[in-house]
């Protein structure tokens, strides 16, 4: 039965981010490589690689998400962010002919979640961003379901390692649905077992214990 | 066997026949419903206080009559296990609410300042008093352990931002109890078109909840 | 759902028993039970069943669908038809379950029974990860499922309604405005 303490709040995912999300949290941490459009007085000690007081026009750096998301502004150019390469055409065309080979951990791992964050900042090739994130995960889709029900009867540890956090959250869900009906089969969900909070208590206490 | 346990049902139904007529097979039936409904809906659905209390005081009459049975009666097993398992039903529902409002305090506690004169409540007035606690709870909560640490002017949270809200644009699986003509399904992609689908009795469907919210309060529908 | 609960609604069904107790009538809340005489087939509630069975009060005669002759033609059916073909019964999973792990010295032929309704399961989940699949490939939004089982349904709902909702926010992606005013009118 469903023990939670208390319900996680999940991501967002979309352009919207949930505030409370801790995945959220993480991924708006995410570094970007902008460039700055006019000069930063006084934030000099930002820029590691210069000892002027200021940030010059036209400096290159990374920027974490939430920091580029605030200083952003589509009428005044205060910064231009650059596409980080994963969303760039090269890698779409990849992601076009096999979404399955990719491995979406090393290249995310928050690869639809910085996706559609990047569409918050004006690109002519938004459009296409958008679509290769939805046709990607669309790809990979069976690929999660099947392995998450183990259908291959093979070790998934490799395929779980190159999933996006997303769809790892998606994986354990499947998972869950599966391990629920085969300790069911088993006849061992009628056997009550003390709850995780109980036994975390237990575990402490004999650390306390311990000189 | 004590006669206190054959008319059970009857009297009680005489008591409730005002408004509407229904067996207790017939209430049992209605709670059942409910739950799934609540179990498998995006959103909290309204409260249905009146079944509640119906099987509550069906629950309490029989234990009652159970009291006055000797030890070792054949019959009174039985009627505890019945019991038992509308118990578990009974408190599987509400459970399953205060999950919900747990999740979406602070939309439900929204909808319920906005709801006109006479609008039934989404909420029985325990689950109102809930919410409303949940809400202070988590307020003090947040202001004690990181708000008050900040500066003065980013000391707010705005909960009806902070807190998601329910998706009403999930799917459902639903099993369609009377037929229902012309729902209109909407394309979910540019090349689609919208098309329209014929809900037959019996059958079962995955669509979009917000198609069919409107059938799962109605009745017509019941979610699985 | 945890399947738990789905096994608590299928105790709901109704299986025969023969009793080897005489009892009258009984009015539970949910309807009428009984009477019951020794050796006298009669309809009560899986729960009921059960436990009367636990207590040697009586034998269950297995439901209909619950025969080796039966079962083979459903699964050459359900693995001939690209659909799903009717399921043996609205709980077949759990009835089976249920009945050959409390009662298998009522019900001939247990074992192969347990092999056939596993095989049936099987192929039914399979076309079920092929359906979901294309579900979701074709960006469908309606589809009808007459012959799923609750059981069948639970064991992939989380994971294909949380797909699907995924897939619905990277959706609006590509058209924010009309995404911000769907959610405005909650």
């Amino acid at each position: 039965m469903d023990t939670h303490s208390y319900f996680p709040v999940t991501p967002g995912v979309g352009m919207e981010e949930n505030f409370l999300s801790l995945d959220d949290i993480l991924l708006s941490q995410e570094r970007l490589p902008v460039r700055t459009e006019c000069v930063f007085p006084r934030l000099g000690f930002l820029e590691k690689s210069s000892d002027s007081q200021d940030i010059a026009e036209g400096t290159k750096m990374e920027f974490p998400l939430w920091l580029s998301k605030g200083l952003y502004e589509k009428k005044r150019k205060v910064l231009s962010v650059e596409l980080p390469k994963v969303y760039k055409e090269g890698w779409r065309t990849v992601f076009t002919a096999d979404p399955n080979v990719v491995d979406l951990h090393k290249m995310g791992p928050y690869y639809y979640g910085l996706g559609s964050q990047m569409l918050h900042f004006d690109n002519p090739e938004n459009p296409d961003i958008a679509k290769t994130l939805l046709q990607t995960f669309i790809g990979r889709f069976r690929r999660t379901m099947d392995s998450s029900q183990n259908a291959y009867n093979e070790d998934t540890s490799v395929l779980v390692g190159r999933l996006d956090c997303l769809e790892k959250v998606l994986f354990r869900s499947g998972q869950n649905g599966l391990n629920g009906f085969q300790s069911w089969e088993k006849g061992q969900a009628s056997q009550l077992t003390a709850s995780g909070l109980v036994l975390n208590y237990r575990k402490r206490k004999l650390v306390d214990v311990q000189p | 066997m004590s006669d206190a346990l054959s008319e059970d049902g009857s009297d009680i139904n005489q008591d409730d026949s005002q408004e509407e007529v229904m067996t207790p097979a017939e209430l049992i039936a209605k709670l059942e419903e409910a739950w799934l409904n609540e179990k498998f809906s995006p959103e909290l659905l309204e409260n249905r206080s009146e079944v509640v209390e119906c099987v509550m005081e069906q629950l309490t009459h029989m234990e009652a009559n159970l009291q006055r049975v000797k030890k070792g009666d054949a019959k009174a097993g039985f009627h505890r296990m019945e019991i038992d398992r509308i118990r578990f039903v009974l408190s599987s529902y509400l459970r399953s609410r205060l999950q919900k409002i747990e999740k979406f305090f602070p939309h439900v506690l929204e909808r319920e300042k906005s709801r006109g004169e006479g609008q039934p409540s989404l909420l029985s007035p325990e689950e109102f008093a809930f919410a409303k606690e949940y809400y202070a709870n988590t307020e003090t909560y947040l202001r004690a352990v990181a708000l008050k640490r900040m500066p003065p002017n980013l000391q707010a949270v705005d909960m009806l931002k902070a807190v998601p809200e329910p998706c009403l644009d999930s799917f459902v699986f639903l099993r369609v109890k009377e037929q229902q003509e012309n729902i209109l399904i909407e394309p979910e992609t540019d090349e689609q078109r919208d098309f329209v689908v014929d809900l037959e009795e019996g059958s079962q469907h995955l669509m979009r909840y917000r198609t069919i919210a409107p059938l799962v309060s109605s009745g017509a529908v019941q979610l699985i | 759902m945890d399947p738990s609960e789905v096994e608590f609604l299928a105790e709901k069904e109704f299986v025969k028993i023969i009793p080897n107790f005489s009892l009258d009538k009984i009015y539970l809340i949910g309807g009428d039970l009984g009477p019951f005489n020794p050796g006298l087939p009669v309809d009560v509630p899986v729960w009921l069943a059960l436990n009367l069975k636990q207590r040697q009060k009586c034998r269950i005669l297995p439901p209909e669908w619950m025969d080796v002759e039966k079962l083979e033609a459903m699964r050459e059916l359900e693995r001939r038809e690209e659909a799903f073909a009717p399921a043996p019964s609205p709980y077949y999973m759990e009835l089976t379950k249920l009945l050959l792990n409390h009662a298998s010295d009522n019900i001939p032929k247990a074992d192969e029974i347990r092999t056939l309704v596993k095989d049936i399961w099987d192929t039914r989940i399979a076309k079920l990860r092929l359906s979901a699949d294309s579900f979701i490939r074709q960006q469908e939004a309606h589809a009808q499922l007459d012959n799923l089982t609750l059981m069948e349904i639970n064991t992939i709902r989380q994971f294909l309604l949380d797909s699907l909702n995924c897939m619905y926010k990277l959706r609006s992606n590509r058209q924010p405005a009309s995404a911000k005013s769907r959610l405005a009118d909650y």
